[in-house]
């Protein structure tokens, strides 16, 4: 079995028919971008979910990165199975998951969470979701926004040479209230190995294409586990690169996964589908450094760029 | 076909405070009918989930525009409840 002897950290990237913007997540999961962190302190798992054509994972060997590839044997429309599947073959400690392989880090992301994931015994370390463009994609998409337009604005800020934070600059964040608003999913989120599978992974009943609403599930359910800590990392951000995905296409497509995936998690869950309004704790991702109430209070220091 | 929801206005009224109330953990007092509902903090994802649970609990589709075209309880309840339609006692699952 070839990889990092004893990663620090395992990301779990889940990805299908993403040849264009799946290197530049990978690019973006992985030192010198990635601060702070030795090749051999990451495990990047990629699961592929049936694509055309299997990623080239090959390309990194020379950043000193071992990425695994696994090909899933049965594809199935919803990501779930091969999330589990990634996660049951990670070997670090500290596993973070993103469901969608569309998705860049900031620069200190990875760093950031590993440093929060040693404020607690049992933390559930939630990302904030950012997208790329002047607003959300469904929307954006309207006005043009695609691939060429991306492509552009990423070479406006130097991406990824120049600084990497100046994500913040050409992006939407997809909280409502901000980094410290109502949370409906997380992308990348990140649990010890020990909670992941007391949470039992994702849940493989969500069957729907693209998961449906497994992502925010998957999150409250774990805040709901027994004595846990959630703790938001406020000043990094996973940024979604525009893929064609179901919900950030088209307006009417984002209303209709939403409103479709709301009824579904009412049936299976037996209640509504809610955002996370728990704060939990505040870690400044950039200082890496824990944010009491009063320090936010007084000034929204918490996402510097953001 | 009549879309709207098939109880009167009153039930309907009563549903949406109290899944508004439930979801958004706030003194029921608090959510008066006539605000718009980003008065309270519902945004519009949580708009569209609450389409999504009043097609479940009614039965009936729900184009979550229509929250967003009559953006308070009163008046959607205005737009889409049935005057005369059931009374009934229905209250969502609290979240």
């Amino acid at each position: 079995m070839s990889g990092v002897r004893n990663p620090a950290v395992s990301l779990v990237v889940a990805s299908y028919e993403m040849a264009r913007v799946l290197p530049r997540t990978l690019r973006s999961l992985l030192p010198p971008y990635q601060r702070d962190l030795d090749p051999d302190m990451v495990e990047i798992i990629v699961v592929d979910n049936g694509s055309s054509v299997l990623p080239d994972t090959g390309s990194f060997e020379s950043l000193g990165a071992v990425i695994r590839l696994i090909s899933v044997a049965h594809p199935t429309p919803s990501p779930v199975a091969a999330v589990n599947a990634g996660i049951a073959a990670a070997r670090a400690n500290l596993i973070g998951v993103w469901i969608d392989g569309a998705r860049l880090a900031s620069p200190g992301l990875v760093g950031a969470c590993l440093k929060a994931a040693t404020l607690h015994q049992r933390p559930v370390i939630a990302t904030v979701n950012y997208q790329l463009g002047p607003t959300r994609q469904y929307l954006s998409a309207q006005n043009g926004y695609g691939p060429g337009i991306e492509d552009a604005l990423l070479d406006s800020i130097g991406w990824p040479d120049d600084d990497g934070y100046r994500l913040f600059d050409i992006a939407t964040c997809e909280v409502r209230g901000g980094p410290t608003g109502a949370m409906l999913e997380s992308n990348a989120l990140f649990l010890p190995r020990d909670l992941w599978q007391e949470l039992g992974g994702y849940d493989p009943a969500f069957v729907e294409p693209g998961g449906g609403m497994v992502n925010p599930d998957t999150l409250i359910r774990a805040c709901g586990l027994p004595d846990v800590q959630l703790i938001r990392i406020l000043g990094e951000g996973t940024f979604h690169q525009y893929h064609g995905g179901l919900s950030t296409s088209t307006a009417d497509g984002a209303m209709q996964v939403l409103q479709q995936g709301s009824r579904v998690y009412l049936q299976r869950r037996g209640k509504p589908l809610v955002p996370v309004r728990a704060q939990g704790w505040h870690f400044d991702g950039r200082r890496r450094v824990r944010l009491d109430a009063q320090l936010l209070a007084d000034g929204g220091q918490a996402c510097p760029a953001a | 076909m009549d879309d709207r929801i098939p109880v009167d206005p009153d039930t309907l009224r009563t549903w949406m405070v109290d899944y508004i109330t439930s979801v958004l953990d706030l003194p029921p007092e608090t959510v008066l009918p006539g605000l718009k509902f980003n008065e309270y903090g519902l945004d519009s994802v949580e708009a569209v989930v609450m389409a999504g649970v009043l097609e479940e609990e009614f039965g009936v589709p729900v184009d979550p525009i229509l929250l967003f075209e009559h953006p308070s309880i009163d008046e959607f309840v205005q737009a889409r409840a049935t005057p005369g339609g059931a009374a009934m006692t229905v209250a969502p699952d609290p979240a």
